[in-house]
């Protein structure tokens, strides 16, 4: 699968429905980020916590990207510095661009 | 980071002045859709959960939990099942397992299931094998 965002593309995490297994943190759903980071192609969780953990096996895999947010933007009641950030890992499917960029 | 004296211990009683703040789960007829979306949140995923400190305690592992963390990595290299796959296991323990078991026996508990679900070993033969090795250890013990 191609990657569709570049360094420093500001994304926006998919507040969509998960049923059962995901690694998207539901702190960071609906919330923008920059990509800071390219990570490769692996199998989504998503497939691999049910045994499918290659493409063989019916894994999709799909570019990851290390997503940096700011703190004061995850926790409406952050009381540290504006500067302080927190990085994760996003698989390609969580990721729309973030709307201000359509703008 | 210093604490005050007795810092622990205050936490500790005004941990247990909180109120706790829980809707009784009996089998309900009908649910919100928000109730049912809060019951399937994936049970690891604790991140901005309020919590209070927790004092540091050093400890060690022990035998059994290194016993329980290698037989489990085998179970991956032999293709068996993935560390993914043990995580939504243990998730899908439920919340009264999940925190109820100390942390290798959460590991041991999904290896077995995956081991049963596998069809590499049978509930019964599992269990035969437990009540072997009690009388095993008791016999050693007396």
């Amino acid at each position: 699968m191609n990657r569709t965002f570049g360094i420093g593309d500001r994304v926006t995490v998919k507040n969509a429905t998960s049923m059962f297994h995901t690694r998207t943190q539901a702190y960071t759903r609906g919330k923008t980020g920059v990509v800071v980071e390219f990570r490769p192609d692996w199998v989504i969780p998503e497939d691999e916590a049910w045994g499918r953990d290659t493409p063989e096996r019916g894994g999709r895999e799909e570019p990851f990207y290390v997503v940096r947010f700011k703190q004061k933007d995850l926790w409406p009641n952050y009381t540290g510095f504006d500067v302080d950030t927190l990085e994760t890992e996003v698989a390609q499917r969580w990721l729309d661009p973030a709307k201000e960029n359509a703008k | 980071m210093s604490s005050s004296e007795g810092f622990d211990e205050i936490e500790y009683r005004v941990g247990n002045f909180a109120p706790v703040l829980r809707t009784p789960l009996d089998s309900p007829y009908e649910i919100s859709n928000e109730l049912f979306a809060a019951l399937r949140h994936v049970l690891h995923d604790v991140g901005g959960q309020p919590d209070l400190p927790q004092p540091y305690r050093e400890k060690v592992e022990e035998e059994w939990e290194m016993n329980a963390y290698v037989t489990c990595e085998c179970l991956g290299w032999r293709g068996v099942w993935n560390s993914e796959e043990r995580r939504r296991a243990e998730n899908d323990l439920g919340a009264t397992l999940y925190f109820g078991l100390p942390y290798y026996a959460r590991w041991a508990t999904v290896a077995a299931k995956v081991l049963i679900n596998t069809g590499q070993i049978t509930p019964d033969e599992l269990s035969a094998k437990i009540d072997e090795v009690r009388a095993r250890l008791e016999k050693k013990s007396a």
